[in-house]
């Protein structure tokens, strides 16, 4: 697929001069799917948002309507809506730019989302580094409640609804959802044991919706439009666009949104202007640090959709690519992705709290070149023994970069080993 | 010693409370709220928050520990946390880093002997697209050079 | 609930449905290690140990976090199980000192047990590889912390949090950094915190009063009943006779007993122990003068004879077959049976929990036996005899003798009596439960029954 013209659905207002304003935002269209909103029911717009196959963009890229359906719509308890808004995966920074660009975007989504799950609260959890941005975000919300879009009564539709911006404090694992609540609570971010059955999320045993920022604010292209037009983009299974990032080598580095499917070089080529100084490309981390590293091999097979990318060992996770040229040693950026992980680790359950810090500590000694050849070896173990038995996924991603460096570009960490040892 | 929310910050505690379906869900807005008003967080202020949430103080201490951004310790008036994962990296940090110890004269984890600043590496401050980046106290400095920081640093002085 | 049946290791087991697939397991001895779940405490899923391997499951689960249903296929000793928790064992070891030789905790450590049952592989890391952290913690209420030590299961976190509701302890900071404390300047202060002791599954927590002491692996553990007060907490009294010395208590542990006092005891009743063997009366005594047993007898017996108003106090901590015996006696030679329960009662130490307001462990046989609680004399007592009653000395009489456990006595004669801890014997407690204790510490003295049937021997 070549990229022809530029398809926005989310990022549309963002070259907009004051475009995180309300009449400037108003001006351009934010808001319009308010009048078709209240003419629909709960079970309509959950249909509705189903039928797009609308997938969640923080990284997991799970259908966002099925997620939304296991909300408990005759529940006499209050629900709640928690937007995820604490972008913290390396390579990964497009939130912010819907919260500092197009904030009444985001407010319009929670409007049509907390209408849809009967929810009158909404907590948008800003990760505690986007101050500036949250900023932003705060003073859209005052001109919504000033305007009455948000409040007692929003649009005279008799319809309540609080949106408050929720503040962390630095944490990367609270972006995990369950952790996400646990500090929303006011606790230590701890990922949750995850339930037995498919079920809601629970924020003080209050049925809870956790969706990203960037999911949030493409629900009102949906709710205004229908969701053939939404299918429209994309591809059948992977459907509408993403706001697809790069940062690294690369010419023009940033935030693209692009539809679903086209492929990555293309992409990199066309947005990003291509490898910095000319240099040739060795590898990209598709989508967050988490998720497999690709071989400039597989990066001339990589499509930007959820099917292709699985079928390369991959995922798509958040969109945010991070290039590296010809130049880049492989040991050096594993070794920084894995102090990421040991610095970021929860802690709570053994294999993640032992194991960050001890591949931490193996790569550490490679690169001091006091590291034997079984250490490689080890390396992979532990790795093998993160993956599958924690309490959340955060270890089995770790386990993932680290197959994915070593395993395909074994021979450079080799290089570092010292086989005089005893 | 004790900690007292000033009367604005008082105020803003009512309000709040009445956002949250509990008391316990205002620790980290508190915790801020605290770092604000005396530059970091003391026991006092710790003390204080456990009355306000209802719950035990070691809840709120632990709580403390948890993030990375809370600090419990008074630091330099300018902290720079220099971004130090991978796409930073990639867009040579490092150079970065060298140019901040030259002209301050510190490692990471000091502060100047002034109390000017301290230095601090911190992990992905999600700026990638415009990296290297740094944040000090709260506005990031985006697409930093070896010679942009200083330039930075010596307008601060 | 119904009962389905399981599939464990190729052998069906009948549960509960929905029940804990952990407490099946331990329920049956089928070998499972855990750091972190306790059946008082509940499962928190953190320590990876207790993996199982489910029919149809991809991936090991948890037992903690497995809920029973109707045939379930079940195996907990497959290659693949045993292969995932030697690797997971070996991520608790790589940061923990190794210095068992120097641990309390050695032979009855979790971490050494299931190194030995589970994993047996050779060290990768170097010491000076690990991450080191506080030795010496000194946590309050006899509580040593040893950070190197410590799993992390949180097994003590969870009692402060949601046993004891005091909260002083909690797990600071992140990732391999996190670590057992209490906010600086602040200790673990509250009646039951030595539970965090036992509970503890290796030597991160141990008892400054049992620290070196005592290698566990040399103590016999005898099941008794605590004296403290009137619940009647089961207990094990731990206890050694070393080589040319007196059989000597060490400690006292909590002994599981769902219908009283569950997996715990007070910091009071579990200290006790030391009042058990300090100041203690070993010798028979006519007017501070040493006799001997049959002597002794003489004088009792002379002394009943020569009396006509004659008082019996008797002590609520006795034994019921203590009790029943001076009952006998009292009623044999016309004397008044009394137990004043007043000097018991201390409405400060009790609690809603495991203390009871009455600091004495057989309150309940005294009120069975119908014996005078509330005495108080105004006639003339010609004769005191006081089976170690703490009220003795308020009493007035021309003469006394007094059986004792303890040194100090005012009576003309006085004769020694074994502690609880030192003869068989049974108690009611408050909930009207019997139970018995069984002689732990070997003694010369002769008990109560003894001296009362050796009496009516010598009166015959």
């Amino acid at each position: 697929m070549i990229i022809l013209e530029d398809k926005k659905i989310v990022s549309s207002k963002f070259h907009i001069e004051n475009s995180h304003t309300l009449s400037v935002a108003k001006e351009h269209g934010t808001y319009s799917s308010i009048e078709r909103l209240f003419t629909l029911s709960s079970e309509e717009i959950i249909a509705i948002i189903k039928e797009s196959h609308l997938r969640g963009k923080g990284g997991g890229g799970a259908p966002a309507g099925n997620k939304w359906a296991l909300m408990p719509l005759g529940e006499l308890k209050p629900s709640f809506l928690a937007v995820n808004c604490d972008e913290s995966e390396p390579g990964t920074f497009k939130d912010r730019e819907i919260i500092s660009k197009d904030p009444h975007l985001l407010i319009e989504g929670i409007i049509c989302t907390c209408f849809a799950i009967k929810s009158h609260t909404a907590y948008i959890y800003v990760r505690g580094e986007y101050k500036e941005f949250s900023n932003i975000l705060q003073s859209a919300i005052d001109e919504a409640y000033e305007a009455g879009y948000l409040g007692e009564n929003i649009f005279n539709k008799g319809y309540k609804l609080d949106v408050i911006v929720h503040r962390g404090a630095g944490a990367y694992i609270c972006g995990e959802k369950s952790a996400l609540l646990e500090s929303l609570e006011g606790k230590r971010g701890h990922p949750r044991v995850k339930p037995h059955q498919q079920e809601c999320e629970w924020y003080f045993d209050n049925p809870t919706l956790v969706n990203n920022v960037e999911t949030i604010a493409s629900v009102p292209f949906i709710v205004k439009n229908g969701a053939d037009a939404y299918k429209e983009f994309g591809t059948s299974s992977s459907p509408g666009t993403l706001l697809f990032a790069m940062s690294g080598h690369v010419n023009k580095p940033g935030v693209y949104e692009s539809e679903f499917g086209i492929c990555m070089m293309d992409y990199i080529n066309h947005y990003g202007g291509g490898i910095k100084n000319g240099k040739k490309l060795k590898a990209i981390i598709p989508g967050g640090a988490s998720t497999k590293i690709l071989t400039a091999d597989e990066v001339g097979l990589a499509k930007l959709d959820y099917e292709t990318m699985k079928a390369l060992g991959s995922s798509l996770g958040t969109g945010g690519m991070i290039v590296m040229d010809e130049d880049t040693n492989m040991v050096e950026a594993l070794k920084n992705l894995l102090e990421f992980y040991h610095h970021e680790s929860c802690g709570q359950c053994t294999p993640c709290r032992e194991g960050t810090g001890w591949v931490d500590t193996i790569m550490q000694n490679l690169l001091d070149g006091v590291a034997r050849g079984e250490d490689i070896e080890k390396i992979l173990e532990i790795s093998k023994t993160m993956n599958g038995q924690t309490i959340c996924v955060f270890a089995p991603a770790v386990s993932d970069v680290i197959d994915g460096f070593i395993t395909k570009f074994r021979s450079e960490f080799e290089s570092y080993v010292r086989e005089d040892l005893t | 010693m004790s900690f007292n929310f000033n009367d604005d910050n008082l105020e803003k505690i009512e309000l709040l409370k009445s956002k949250y379906p509990k008391v316990q869900a205002l620790s980290l807005p508190l915790l801020w709220m605290a770092q604000y008003q005396d530059g970091f967080i003391s026991l006092e202020a710790i003390q204080e928050i456990a009355k306000i949430c209802e719950t035990p103080m070691m809840e709120i201490y632990k709580v403390s520990t948890f993030y990375s951004m809370f600090n419990l310790q008074k630091l330099g008036k300018y902290h720079i946390q220099l971004c130090k994962t991978l796409s930073c990296k990639l867009c040579n940090k490092d150079d970065v880093l060298k140019s901040i110890q030259n002209e301050l004269n510190i490692q990471v984890g000091e502060s100047t002997s002034d109390g000017l600043f301290t230095l601090s590496q911190v992990e992905c401050l999600g700026s990638c697209g415009t990296s290297p980046v740094m944040q000090l106290n709260e506005t990031y400095y985006e697409n930093l050079t070896p010679i942009s920081i200083v330039e930075i640093l010596k307008a601060l002085k | 609930m119904s009962l389905v049946t399981v599939n464990i290791d190729d052998k069906s087991y009948e549960a509960k449905e929905n029940s804990l697939l952990i407490d099946l397991l331990i329920l049956h001895d089928i070998k499972v290690p855990y750091f972190c779940y306790h059946e008082s405490l509940g499962a928190d899923g953190n320590c990876r140990m207790c993996m199982v391997e489910i029919e149809g499951k991809k991936r090991p689960q948890i037992a903690c976090d497995t809920f029973v249903s109707d045939g379930m296929s079940i195996q907990t000793a497959s290659e693949k199980i045993s292969s995932v928790r030697k690797r997971i064992l070996e991520l608790e070891l790589i940061n923990h000192p190794v210095d068992c030789p120097i641990c309390d905790q050695a032979g009855e450590c979790k971490l050494q047990d299931y190194y030995m049952d589970f994993g047996l592989y050779d060290s990768n890391i170097d010491m000076k590889e690990k991450v080191h952290n506080k030795k010496h913690i000194a946590l309050g209420s006899s509580v040593i912390l040893d950070r190197e030590r410590c799993v992390l299961c949180t097994r003590c976190v969870r009692f402060t949090s949601n046993i004891t509701k005091s909260g002083e302890l909690g797990v600071i900071n992140r990732g391999d950094k996190a670590c057992i404390s209490t906010v600086p300047g602040m200790k673990l202060d509250n009646p039951y915190a030595m539970n965090v002791v036992d509970l503890c599954p290796v030597g991160a927590l141990t008892s400054k009063e049992f620290r070196f002491a005592q290698r566990v692996w040399f103590l016999k553990s005898t099941p008794s009943i605590c004296h403290g007060c009137s619940t009647g907490c089961n207990i094990f009294i731990d206890h050694n006779q070393e080589k040319y010395k007196e059989d000597k208590i060490y400690r006292i542990r909590p002994r599981k007993n769902r219908e009283v006092n569950g997996d715990f005891i007070c910091d009071y009743g579990r200290l006790s122990y030391k009042n058990l063997q300090e100041n203690r009366q070993q010798e028979l005594l006519n007017k501070s003068n040493v006799i001997s047993y049959e002597d002794a007898l003489l004088e009792l017996n002379s002394k009943i004879s020569g009396s006509k108003n004659i008082v019996i106090l008797v002590d609520a901590n006795l034994y019921n077959e203590d009790i029943a015996a001076i009952s006998n006696f009292s009623q044999k030679i016309g004397a008044k049976l009394v137990c004043p329960t007043e000097c018991y009662f201390d409405d400060s130490f009790g609690d809603d929990w495991l203390k009871s307001d009455y600091k004495c462990a057989n309150l309940q046989a005294i009120k069975n036996y119908k014996i005078d609680s509330l005495f108080s004399s105004d006639q003339q007592i010609d004769l005191l005899i006081n089976f170690n009653h703490p009220s003795f000395s308020k009493f007035s009489s021309k003469q006394s003798v007094e059986f004792s456990t303890h040194k100090g006595s005012s009576a003309e004669l006085v004769l020694a009596i074994p502690a609880y801890s030192e003869y068989s014997g049974t108690t009611i407690n408050d909930a009207n439960i019997e139970q018995y204790s069984q002689k732990a510490i070997t003694t010369d003295v002769a008990t109560i029954s003894e001296y009362l049937s050796d009496l009516s021997k010598v009166a015959l």
